[in-house]
C-alpha cells in the first residue's frame, strides 16, 4: 500500500487534449529538481511515457501478465526514464476485446504486490486515457490512490464539456473520499480570449486556473524525436512554462471538492468569453 | 493456460469466503454479486462438507445485492449500499463484510468506499474483494482471513509467549475443520500452550480481535493460510511457521517438537506429554493388530487428497498403519514452489517407502497413474493385479473405487456421503477415528 508521504496525482481530460505530453513535461521538471517520480500510464494505447523513455515502453503490465504469467517482477514492467523517473505502462487488450477497465485494475493491484510504491517516491502521476468510461479507469482515483487531480483543458468547447463531465465524476469521489481537484491546466489552443474563458471555467468550478501553457510548435518538434521539451531543448520558453507549472503543482495547496456546472451555464460562460462575440461570420482561423 | 478441470474439488474465491464466514459466529456476510452466486456457492458448499448448513445467516438466507443488467451498466455501488444498510437492519450480527462475486469486480465498483459510508456504524462493516477469476475457494479463505487480520484484529505489542494462532484449516472444504481444530487446540494444550483456532468450538469474534498478541502463527498447512500468516506478520509483528496437518502419533511428535522449538519450550516439557499420549494412542491401536494379522489387513493404499492430507495420510498409512503407499495425487492448483515444498513431505518414511507423487487436479487421471506405477492386464495367465488396494478420497473417486473394486473412504472435499460433525482425522484422536474408519470399512462384511 502507498505511504501516506507520496503525492499521487492523477491526469485527466478530453482525448487528444495534451494530457500525456503535459503529464511528461511536468514529470520532466519534477525530475530535474532531484524529485523521485513515477509515471503510471493508465490508457490501453500504452504512449504515456513515451517522452521519457525516448520511445515506446516495450513492455505493458498486462503485455507482460498474457506473456510470462504471474511470475512478474518488477523489473520486468518498471523502466527508468528521464533523469531516472520510473515508468510503467498498464496497456490493455487488443482493441475490441477483453476489458481494458479490469486491466487497469489488475495493474495497479500489481503494482502495489510488487512493491512498486517505494517510501523514497516523492510523486506518483496516473496517465488516464480521456474518458472515464467505467469503474476501472476510476481506479487511480480511489481510496489509497490519487488525491489529486488535475483536468488538462483548452478553450475549446467540448474540451471544457469533457472537462466539466470529469469534473462530476471527481464529485462523486471526493464526496465520498479524500479525492480533491487540484485545478485545471489549460494546454492553449490559440482560441480567442482563451485565458479568460479557462479562468471563468475553473472559478465556476470552485477550483483555480493552475497555469497557462502557451501553444507552441517546439512540443511538436520535441515529440517527434521522441523526448520531452524539457530534454529537447531546456533553454526555451516552453520548458520554462512547464517548470514553472511543475513549481505550482508542488506548491499548490488549494484541493477543492468541484462544482461541476450545468450545461446551460456551461454554454453561457462560453457565450460570454468566447466564441459568440464580436466573431459572428468570421470564420477566420 | 486454457487448462480445463475434470471435476474440481472446490468452489469458487467467493465460495471459500463465504465458508470462512460461515464458521465465525455473529458475522455476516453481504454478497455483492448477482443474483445466484450465493446459492450456488452454498450449495456446493453445503453438500461438499459433508452437510455443513447454512447457519444463522447462510445457505438459501444470505444477504445479496443480486445485481442486474442495470447495475453492471449504471454500477451496482448504490444497490450495496442499500443492501448493506437493510442488512444491518435485520440481520443480528457483530461484524459484517461485503464479499464481492466477479462481475462487480469486472465493472470495477468500489466496494470500500461503500464500506467508508458505514464507518460510523456501531459494528464494523468490513470489505473484501473476492472476486474468482483470482482463485479458488482456498484463495477466498485467504482474502477474508487477511482482510479480517489487517481491519478487525487488534493491534498488541505485547505478545504473550506461549499463545499461538492456528490458521491453514479451511472450514468446510476441510469437512472436519472443526473437531481437526479442536484435536490440534488439545495437543498443543498439553505442552502449555494456549491455541487460538479462530473457528473452533466455543469460539467467536473476539478469538479474531484477540490474535494480535500470539506470539506464533501455526499454519497447519503448506499451501493454505500462508498469505493470512503473512499478513499477521507484516501488521502484528508475529512470525509464523509451516507444519502441515499433524495425523498420527509420529507427525504428532514431530510436530510438537518442531512447536516446541519455535517457541522455545523444554524438551523435557514435550517428552513428558507424549509418554502419556503414546501410552493411550497404542493401547487403542494394538486392538487391530489381531485382526490385522489373522486376516492380512495390510493394502496398497491411494490417497487422492487436497494439500493438507494427501502428504499427511499418506504417511500415516505407511508408518503406522504399515501399508504400501501407492499414489498419492494432489488435486489443487499449486505453483512450482508450493509443489516442490509439498513433494519434499513424502520424503523420509520410515518404511522407506515412497509412493508415486502427482499434482493433478483431474479425476479421471488417477487411473491414469494407476497404469503408470502398475502394468496393466494384458490377458496373462498369471496377472499380478494392484490389490488388494484402498482409496482415501472424495467421493469423485468413487467410479474409480467401483472399476477397481477398492474401498473408499471419503477424506477430502467433496464428501457427500457422509455427514460430519466434530468427527476429527487430525492429531492423535483423530488419527484413532481415521484407523477406526478405514478398518471398518474393511470389516464391514463380516
Amino acid at each position: 500500500m502507498a505511504e501516506k508521504s507520496i503525492r499521487q496525482i492523477a491526469i485527466y481530460g478530453k482525448g487528444g487534449i495534451g494530457k500525456s505530453t503535459t503529464a511528461q513535461n511536468l514529470t520532466a521538471g519534477l525530475v530535474e529538481e532531484d524529485n523521485q517520480v513515477m509515471v503510471v500510464g493508465c490508457d490501453p494505447k500504452a504512449d504515456s511515457t513515451r517522452l521519457l523513455l525516448g520511445g515506446l515502453h516495450q513492455k505493458t503490465v498486462l503485455d507482460t501478465l498474457r506473456e510470462e504469467g504471474e511470475k512478474v517482477n518488477l523489473d520486468d514492467i518498471m523502466r527508468k526514464g528521464f533523469k531516472g523517473v520510473r515508468c510503467v505502462e498498464s496497456g490493455g487488450p487488443e482493441p475490441g476485446v477483453g476489458c481494458a477497465g479490469r486491466g487497469i485494475i489488475t495493474s495497479i493491484g500489481l503494482l502495489e504486490r510488487l512493491g512498486a510504491y517505494t517510501d523514497d517516491l516523492d510523486y506518483v502521476f496516473y496517465d488516464v486515457l480521456g474518458d472515464v468510461v467505467c469503474g476501472g479507469f476510476a481506479m487511480p482515483i480511489r481510496e489509497g490512490k490519487a488525491k489529486e487531480i488535475y483536468i488538462v483543458a483548452s478553450g475549446e468547447m467540448m474540451a471544457l464539456y469533457a472537462a466539466n463531465n470529469i469534473a462530476k465524476g471527481i464529485q462523486r469521489y471526493a464526496l465520498k473520499g479524500g479525492v480533491r481537484l487540484g485545478g485545471i491546466i489549460c494546454n492553449s489552443r490559440n482560441v480567442e480570449r482563451e485565458y479568460e474563458l479557462l479562468a471563468a471555467f475553473s472559478k465556476e468550478l470552485g477550483t483555480q486556473l493552475i497555469h497557462f501553457i502557451p501553444r507552441d510548435n517546439i512540443v511538436q518538434h520535441a515529440e517527434i524525436r521522441k523526448k520531452t521539451v524539457i530534454e529537447y531543448n531546456s533553454e526555451s520558453n516552453q520548458a520554462n512554462e512547464y517548470r514553472s507549472l511543475a513549481k505550482k503543482i508542488k506548491k499548490n495547496t488549494m484541493f477543492v471538492i468541484p462544482k461541476p456546472m450545468t450545461g446551460e451555464r456551461l454554454e453561457e460562460i462560453l457565450f460570454e468569453y468566447g466564441l459568440m462575440d464580436n466573431l459572428e461570420d468570421d470564420y477566420r482561423i | 493456460m486454457g487448462k480445463y478441470v475434470d471435476r474440481p474439488r472446490y468452489g469458487c474465491a467467493l465460495g471459500g469466503a463465504l465458508s470462512l464466514l460461515r464458521a465465525i459466529p455473529r458475522a455476516i456476510p453481504i454478497i455483492h454479486s448477482s443474483t445466484g452466486c450465493g446459492y450456488n456457492v452454498y450449495n456446493g458448499i453445503n453438500a461438499g462438507a459433508a452437510y455443513l448448513g447454512g447457519g444463522y445467516c447462510g445457505g438459501a438466507a444470505l444477504p445479496s445485492s443480486n445485481i442486474i443488467e442495470r447495475n453492471v451498466v449504471f454500477g451496482g455501488e448504490d444497490r450495496l449500499a442499500e443492501q448493506v444498510e437493510k442488512t444491518i437492519e435485520i440481520m443480528d450480527g457483530d461484524i459484517y463484510v461485503i464479499v464481492t462475486g466477479c462481475m462487480v469486480e469486472m465493472i470495477g465498483d468500489d466496494i470500500y468506499s461503500v464500506a467508508r459510508e458505514f464507518e460510523e456504524n456501531d459494528k464494523p462493516v468490513i470489505p473484501v474483494s473476492t472476486p474468482s477469476f483470482q482463485g479458488n475457494s482456498y484463495t477466498g479463505y485467504d482474502m477474508v482471513f487477511s482482510a479480517l487480520v489487517k481491519e478487525y484484529v487488534e493491534a498488541e505489542e505485547e505478545k504473550k509467549v506461549c499463545k499461538v494462532n492456528v490458521i491453514g484449516i479451511v472450514p468446510g472444504e476441510d469437512v472436519f475443520y472443526k473437531g481437526n481444530l479442536k484435536e490440534i487446540k488439545r495437543i498443543l494444550g498439553l505442552i502449555g500452550i494456549d491455541s487460538n483456532t479462530f473457528v473452533g468450538e466455543g469460539e467467536t469474534l473476539d478469538n479474531f480481535k484477540g490474535a494480535g498478541n500470539a506470539s506464533l502463527t501455526i499454519v497447519l498447512s503448506d499451501v493454505y493460510g500462508v498469505e493470512t500468516a503473512k499478513v499477521f506478520e507484516e501488521i502484528h509483528k508475529i512470525p509464523y511457521l509451516l507444519t502441515g496437518l499433524p495425523i498420527g502419533y509420529l507427525q504428532v511428535e514431530n510436530f510438537l517438537y518442531e512447536v516446541g522449538e519455535a517457541l522455545n519450550i523444554d524438551n523435557e516439557v514435550i517428552e513428558k506429554a507424549l509418554e502419556a499420549e503414546k501410552e493411550t494412542y497404542f493401547d487403542y491401536f494394538e486392538r487391530i493388530t489381531d485382526i490385522y494379522n489373522d486376516i492380512d489387513l495390510q493394502r496398497y493404499g491411494i490417497v487422492v487428497a487436497d494439500a493438507n492430507y494427501a502428504p499427511s495420510v499418506s504417511r500415516f498409512i505407511s508408518d503406522e498403519l504399515g501399508w504400501l503407499p501407492q499414489l498419492a495425487m494432489i488435486t489443487d492448483f499449486l505453483t512450482e514452489d508450493q509443489k516442490s515444498r509439498l513433494e519434499s513431505r513424502f520424503e523420509n518414511y520410515d518404511s522407506e517407502l515412497k509412493p508415486l507423487v502427482k499434482f493433478d487436479t483431474d479425476a479421471s487421471a488417477v487411473k491414469k497413474y494407476i497404469r503408470e506405477l502398475w502394468p496393466a492386464d494384458q490377458n496373462e495367465r498369471y496377472y499380478d493385479a494392484l490389490g488388494p488396494g484402498f482409496i482415501l478420497g472424495s467421493v469423485i473417486e468413487r467410479d474409480f473405487a467401483d472399476e477397481f473394486n477398492y474401498p473408499l473412504l471419503s477424506i477430502a472435499f467433496p464428501v457427500t456421503n457422509r455427514v460430519i460433525f466434530n468427527r476429527s482425522y487430525a492429531g492423535i484422536n483423530g488419527a484413532l477415528t481415521l484407523t477406526e474408519d478405514i478398518f471398518s470399512l474393511l470389516v464391514a462384511g463380516r
